[in-house]
């Protein structure tokens, strides 16, 4: 199955290869002892994964859209929120280049209250 | 023998476990959301399964990347509920309906399915949240489960005529199970989602209710929809809706649409409930 619909990026092959070690990482976050490595050092956490160094800056800079651009799929990289909060919605945001107030009441139609 | 006494379709989004572990099932964000269950748990409590099967995907909670059954089945007596890295949420552990997990598995592969069979392996909210909707929080499940995990997040997923085929062959297996056990199967997933690219935060909430109404009295268009087809129209995560399939393929092909809810957002999913009994049921 191809990954053809626009704005849509299905994890195929390519994405999975590039982003292996990234959503690696992302998943050792699962461990406690493992999230308390990525706080002491971040880098060098990083690092031991064999992280690119695009990859490595767009998790340091937590910029979600490149994350995913270079192969980082949601359901992993998610992992890296349990460290340092950040609603699914503004990782959504990110990638729709919205602001999130625009992301979630525009696009997600969500009803204000109060 | 023992008895298919229902069909349920449920999305499984987190962020419902995390709203139940927060104490926010009444807040104006989630109470019309959580409300619209009431008839559902209704229905369960009155019914009384003994099993249910779930069907539902792992989010590499228990399969990582570096290997990624299609299609795997747990034979466990006992499933713990993954951590995802939050800490431990205070869901009890889930019996399993060990026997007939190995009965089912010995039917897929009499029926040319080739599982991988599970024998110790934890659950995720695919399967916790499911659970927690339809049944609340006890201290412990009235029901044993049979997990049954479908691949949909590495390309490629299987087709919704596989996963159609899977429900007839699961509707054959609890026929030939010689006991009294009355058996619900709960399709989870969906609806319309998508987390990630451009077009994150897609939803469809005519598509999502059309959903509702056919699956149905008509679910003929659903199986034969392309993959394709389901990312295009429920966005890409939403295309786990196949795996409701494997519960309305085991129905009967006249069925009864008990409840229906819908709401949309929870979380950045539209978020579907569905209870079908079949049309000639004793």
């Amino acid at each position: 199955m191809s990954d053809q619909i626009p704005e849509t990026p299905l994890f195929v092959r390519s994405h999975g290869d590039i982003g292996y070690p990234l959503n690696k990482m992302a998943m050792s976050l699962c461990q406690a002892e493992n999230r308390e490595a990525f706080k002491a050092d971040e880098e060098a956490f990083l690092d031991r994964y064999g992280l690119s160094a695009d990859q490595k800056r767009a998790v340091m800079d937590r910029d979600w859209e490149a994350m995913v651009r270079l192969g980082g799929n949601l359901f992993f990289i998610l992992k890296i929120s349990a460290i340092d909060p950040v609603p699914i919605t503004a990782i959504g945001a990110a990638q729709a280049g919205m602001s999130h107030d625009d992301f979630v009441y525009g696009r997600l139609g969500k009803v204000r209250h109060g | 023998m023992a008895e298919l006494i229902g069909g349920l379709g449920t999305s499984h989004v987190p962020s419902i476990g995390v709203a139940l572990d927060r104490g926010l099932r009444d807040t104006p964000d989630w109470k019309p959301f959580f409300d619209g269950y009431i008839p559902a748990q209704k229905w369960m409590a009155d019914h009384k399964p003994d099993i249910a099967v779930v069907i539902f995907n792992d989010h590499g909670n228990a399969f990582f990347l570096d290997r990624v059954p299609t299609l795997a089945v747990g034979v466990a007596d006992r499933y713990k509920p993954i951590d995802e890295g939050w800490g431990p949420r205070a869901v009890p552990d889930f019996e399993g309906a060990s026997a007939f997990s190995w009965h089912f598995v010995d039917q897929l592969v009499e029926n040319h399915f080739d599982p991988l069979v599970c024998r110790e392996i934890d659950v995720d909210h695919g399967l916790q949240v499911p659970m927690e909707l339809f049944f609340g929080r006890p201290d412990a499940w009235p029901v044993k489960i049979v997990p049954i995990f479908v691949n949909t997040i590495q390309y490629p997923i299987p087709t919704p005529q596989r996963m159609w085929d899977l429900g007839r062959v699961l509707r054959r297996s609890i026929e030939s199970w010689l006991t009294d056990d009355r058996i619900v199967i709960l399709g989870t997933g969906g609806l319309s989602h998508q987390l990630q690219g451009t077009r994150a935060g897609f939803l469809n909430r005519e598509a999502d209710r059309a959903w509702l109404d056919e699956i149905g009295p008509n679910p003929e268009k659903y199986r034969s929809m392309s993959r394709e087809d389901y990312v295009e129209t429920f966005g890409s995560e939403g295309a786990e809706l196949i795996m409701w399939l494997v519960m309305r393929g085991a129905m009967d092909a006249r069925v009864k649409t008990l409840h229906k809810h819908y709401f949309a957002p929870a979380s950045m999913t539209g978020a579907g409930m569905i209870v079908l009994e079949n049309e000639d049921a004793a």
